[in-house]
């Protein structure tokens, strides 16, 4: 730590303890947190963990929100929709929270959204990707402040049809809901920019061994693989396409949460030239990502990925949304999300009042020297696609 | 025609049934401690799974203080004799002599296994940890490509195959067990000091699991519910070859994941698992005591 | 002259009693102070006792350790769950819930009964994951993602009608329910049916030479052990309004077979017990820590050493003894 960071730190921090003091008064507003704490997913839930404690603390050293201070209530939701709701309810009925976040998987964003509607309270996913949350399956009670597999595979087409024009695309995803309709987001995607398929696979949720795909890959002799396995399946099917030297030769591309900070370590060089579509990145050269990020890295010692980021960004939407609203309730804050412009580490971000889907920047981020790189970004209106929510 | 037939087999079939192999000498490798437990001790060992993710952890944690990969396969068996014993002394014995001693130990087990899961996510974090693949480079026979790493747990998986078979079925100790497990009281009668051939065969056994940890690290990786992966497969595989066998143990585990590896190449793989498991309820339907008989019986 | 059997199903009776009445404290002291998530958590405290029951006739009365019992508490989710989407109703969803469960139980029963010990514990298992995969899968039942936008129901009573969103409503609907299924398994056991079951369990060569055949009574068994859970099941969406595929997996049937150890195996109302402490434990320790599992691991394997009978094998020999006074004088 250089001695001014030191100084500044000192200033925070003394900051910090007289605003505590002086909001200490105030009745705190409470967010509910159900996020996997245990399970497959822990990794992640832990990254939304530090995003919303860091957003959490800043907000408070500053004032609060309204000059009330936040408040976070953690449970854990084991990645299982049937304790996300029991979880949520107790949040909502018990702790009396007045805005919810954390979830994880689709299943238990939509059925906490569900949750929130009978409950009447508002909640936002920062992470779950499946478009079906902001398009058939939309909630007046749920909003997305993270991109959607769509946002994700728009940019990544655009990239694609750059550097690898007509290129074969050969797709391999997990396989379940969410793996079938991201690979079909991106074929519909690199399809319309003249991308040739020539075959697709989808392998178990953790597999142990993918080299028994590589067959039916060898066989059709792709320039291009698309994947989206994420966490410890990413690792194994990178590492093992190194070992038979696979990717050579080969761009392999996937979705936002097949390489992150938090697996990449484990993958090492076998994730060297991995391109995604994503909506954040730790090396976006803006003064408000750098503090950001050197705020996160002093707490956790680690990188924010796009979980930890997106879940940073929801507290100020939440801030900027009830100090326009002027209210904690649920309807003034509904009407004041819609539309609303805030600012987060990468840029202005807007939630779309016709589906609450966050419009943001898209970035093309590559992996070079085991670090992602950003090689191209695309306005937040070319990347969104149209509004599909007919409820609201 | 033929050509494209030569080509096929080259390419495709040849490569799969190679990977196939290398999943068969994986699945093994976890099974044969399980199978022994069960051949002798009649229990099923649900934290089976725990026990080979404890032994990649431990690896793990010895490789990043620079101890090197050949001396940990000799030394993590041997840290993990110790902690098998006393598991076996310290908690099956307590519940062993009980009617139902199946259930009771498949319980027990079952409670160690969440709790190590936990423990490993307290001590480790959450996310996955690669170990490097301890010996880099592939050969290439007549075209097909197989990374060196894999043809050494193919060779040495078939060498730990062999001592295990070596000890039950050529030594002393190996008598003293398989007598144990034949007839504990005659056994015990004759001079066989039962409880440590009991909790020792145990040991036996979750050693066996942490060098499968040691060995696998390197391909797939260590997080906290690594157990998890192999465990379902190693409990086919013990049902179908016969609980207790070895020689059931290799057959069926290199007959299922040829099974596996050549029906994904023409149906998807996700109805491989339940393909496995069709096989292993069918088994149980028509020859519970599986393909070979059990440990001391046959 | 009652025996020993007969007087300890007394004195399960007496506990299940205690249980009723506390809950019916406890139901009008959540309705006085307007409370929803305590009620509702004990509804599901209820329903998922209703799956342990079903895991302690197998367990406790054939000696049977079922790792796949969430097959059938999930069967009843997903059947109640469609019905209710097309018609909501819920006596057509609890009679839809009801067939599938005898049909899809006897083919189970056929299947996982050529086994004993360990052998059915793995092949109820290979069953249920099967059976969760298929469904994790399956595009029309919602895949991953399972089936929101269940309905709240009216429960239509005859008298009166209850809706499903009323808490303290719904909360003695499903405690009438899960204490008729109780009383109902109970019954069955004290008949010569459940004599029959028991002998088996001590010695299954002999019973046949008393002029019974073995392989119908256990499939009996295991059918209404099927229909218990799957009927408890189909409660389920009714209070959460959805379902997931999470509710097949094995940490389902895990749950439930922790339950009913805790509790005590053989004893019925072990189970009910065991599924109100278990969530209330886990919803104070959840809360604490994200390390629960540590700890419900623990308990577990303590209470798999140290109590045999669970937590009913210290309660009710008091009970037992105090019947026997009563009895005597």
């Amino acid at each position: 730590m250089t001695y001014k960071t030191t100084i500044l730190a000192a200033l925070l921090s003394a900051t910090a303890l007289v605003s505590a003091q002086s909001v200490q008064a105030a009745d705190p507003i409470k967010i509910g947190v159900v996020t996997p704490l245990s399970g497959t997913y822990a990794g992640i839930g832990q990254q939304v963990r530090w995003g919303l404690d860091l957003a959490t603390k800043e907000v408070n050293a500053a004032g609060g929100i309204m000059g009330r201070p936040v408040e976070l209530i953690y449970e854990d939701e084991e990645a299982n929709p049937s304790v996300a709701v029991q979880k949520a309810d107790k949040l909502f009925q018990v702790n009396k929270v007045d805005f919810l976040t954390g979830t994880v998987n689709s299943g238990s964003t939509l059925a906490v959204g569900q949750v929130a509607e009978r409950a009447g309270k508002l909640i936002a996913t920062t992470v779950s990707f499946a478009d079906s949350i902001t398009a058939d399956k939309c909630s007046p009670n749920v909003f997305r402040v993270n991109a959607r597999a769509g946002q994700q595979s728009a940019a990544l087409a655009v990239w694609l049809s750059k550097e690898k024009p007509k290129a074969n695309v050969f797709y391999l995803g997990p396989d379940y809901e969410m793996g079938r309709s991201t690979v079909a987001a991106f074929k519909a995607s690199a399809e319309k920019v003249g991308a040739a398929s020539t075959g697709e696979v989808f392998a178990p949720l953790d597999s142990k061994d993918y080299t028994q795909y590589f067959g039916q890959m060898r066989a059709a002799k792709p320039q291009v693989l698309y994947t989206s396995v994420a966490g410890n399946d990413t690792v194994r099917l990178l590492t093992q396409m190194q070992e038979f030297g696979l990717l050579n030769n080969l761009t392999v591309v996937g979705a936002s949460g097949t390489v992150t900070a938090q697996n990449l370590p484990a993958i090492g060089k076998a994730a060297e030239g991995f391109v995604t579509g994503v909506g954040y990145s730790a090396e976006i050269d803006t003064p408000e990502n750098k503090k950001f990020v050197a705020a996160f890295k002093a707490a956790n010692k680690i990188d924010p990925d796009l979980y930890g980021a997106d879940s940073y960004g929801l507290i100020y939407a939440y801030k900027a949304a009830v100090e326009k609203a002027k209210s904690t309730e649920t309807d003034k804050v509904r009407t004041a999300f819609n539309d609303l412009k805030w600012q987060t580490p990468q840029g202005e971000k807007t939630l779309r009042a016709g589906d609450h889907q966050a419009v943001q920047t898209m970035y093309v981020v590559r992996v070079t020297g085991g670090k992602f790189s950003i090689v191209g970004q695309v306005a937040g209106t070319d990347a969104i696609g149209p509004d599909a929510c007919t409820r609201f | 025609m033929m050509t494209a037939a030569i080509e096929y087999f080259q390419f495709v079939l040849a490569p799969q049934i190679l990977i196939g192999l290398v999943l068969g000498v994986a699945v093994i490798l976890v099974a044969l401690g399980l199978t022994i437990i069960f051949g002798l001790l009649d229990v099923i060992n649900m934290s089976h799974g725990e026990f080979y993710a404890l032994g990649a952890f431990i690896a793990l944690a010895l490789a990043s203080v620079g101890l090197p990969f050949w001396l940990l396969l000799l030394l993590v068996p041997l840290i993990m004799l110790p902690v098998g014993y006393i598991v076996e002394r310290g908690l099956i014995q307590r519940v062993f002599h009980s009617g139902e001693r199946h259930v009771t130990t498949l319980l027990l087990t079952f409670g160690l296994g969440l709790v190590m899961e936990d423990a490993f996510r307290l001590v480790f974090g959450p996310n996955p940890q690669k170990p490097p693949v301890p010996i880099a480079g592939a050969i290439d026979v007549f075209g097909v490509f197989l990374p060196l790493y894999r043809l050494f747990l193919i060779l040495g998986g078939a060498a730990v195959v062999a001592l295990v078979a070596l000890v039950v079925y050529r030594t002393r100790l190996g008598a003293m067990v398989r007598a144990a497990a034949f007839d504990r009281h005659m056994a015990a009668s004759l001079g066989v000091p039962v409880q440590h051939v009991y909790a020792g065969a145990f040991a036996f056994g979750v050693a066996l699991a942490g060098l499968a940890g040691v060995m696998l690290a390197p391909i797939y990786s260590v997080f906290p519910t690594m157990g998890r992966d192999f465990i379902l497969m190693a409990f086919t595989v013990v049902i179908v070859g016969g609980m207790g066998s070895i020689a059931g143990v290799v057959v069926a585990g290199l007959l299922l994941t040829q099974v596996q590896a050549i029906s994904s190449l023409y149906i998807s793989p996700v109805w491989s698992d339940p393909i496995v498991f069709g096989i292993m309820v069918i088994m149980l339907m028509v020859r519970p005591q599986g393909l070979f008989g059990r440990l001391g019986h046959g | 002259m009652a025996d020993a059997l007969t007087r300890s199903m007394r004195a399960s009776h007496v506990l299940a009693a205690v249980l009723v009445v506390a809950s019916l404290g406890f139901a009008a002291f959540g309705a006085a102070s307007g409370d929803t998530f305590y009620l509702r958590l004990g509804t599901e405290a209820l329903i998922f006792a209703g799956l342990a029951l079903s895991v302690d006739i197998l367990l406790g009365y054939t000696g049977l350790l079922s790792l796949g019992q969430a097959l059938y508490f999930g069967l009843g989710a997903y059947l109640s769950a469609l019905v209710l989407m097309v018609t909501p109703s819920f006596w057509a969803a609890m009679g839809a819930t009801a067939i599938g469960a005898v049909v899809v139980g006897t083919i189970g029963g056929f299947i996982a009964n050529r086994v004993r010990g360990v052998y059915f514990a793995l092949i109820t298992f290979g069953m249920a994951q099967v059976i969760a995969k298929v469904v994790y899968n399956t595009r029309a039942l919602g895949a991953s993602d399972g089936l929101i936008g269940v309905p709240v129901i009216d429960i239509n009573l005859g008298l009166f009608k209850i809706s499903s969103a009323s808490p303290v409503g719904f909360f003695l609907v499903v405690l009438t329910f899960i204490i008729i299924l109780y009383a109902l398994a109970a019954y069955l056991l004290d008949t010569p049916f459940g004599r029959l079951l028991i002998a088996l369990r001590a010695n299954e060569r002999r019973v046949p030479f008393l002029g019974y055949r073995t392989v119908t009574a256990r499939l009996a068994a295991y059918v209404i052990a099927a229909v218990i859970a799957a009927l408890s099941g189909a409660l389920y969406p009714m209070l959460r309004g959805f379902v997931s595929p999470e509710l097949l997996f094995f940490a389902t049937s895990g749950n439930a077979v922790i339950t009913v150890v805790t509790g005590g195996v053989g004893t019925l109302v072990g189970a009910l017990y065991g599924s109100i402490l278990l969530t209330l434990f886990k919803s104070v320790v959840g809360s604490y820590t994200e390390h629960h599992l540590i700890v419900i691991g623990l308990l577990f394997m303590g209470a798999v050493i140290f109590l045999p009978r669970g937590l009913m094998g210290i309660v009710r020999p008091v009970i037992e003894r105090r019947l026997n006074r009563g009895a005597k004088s």
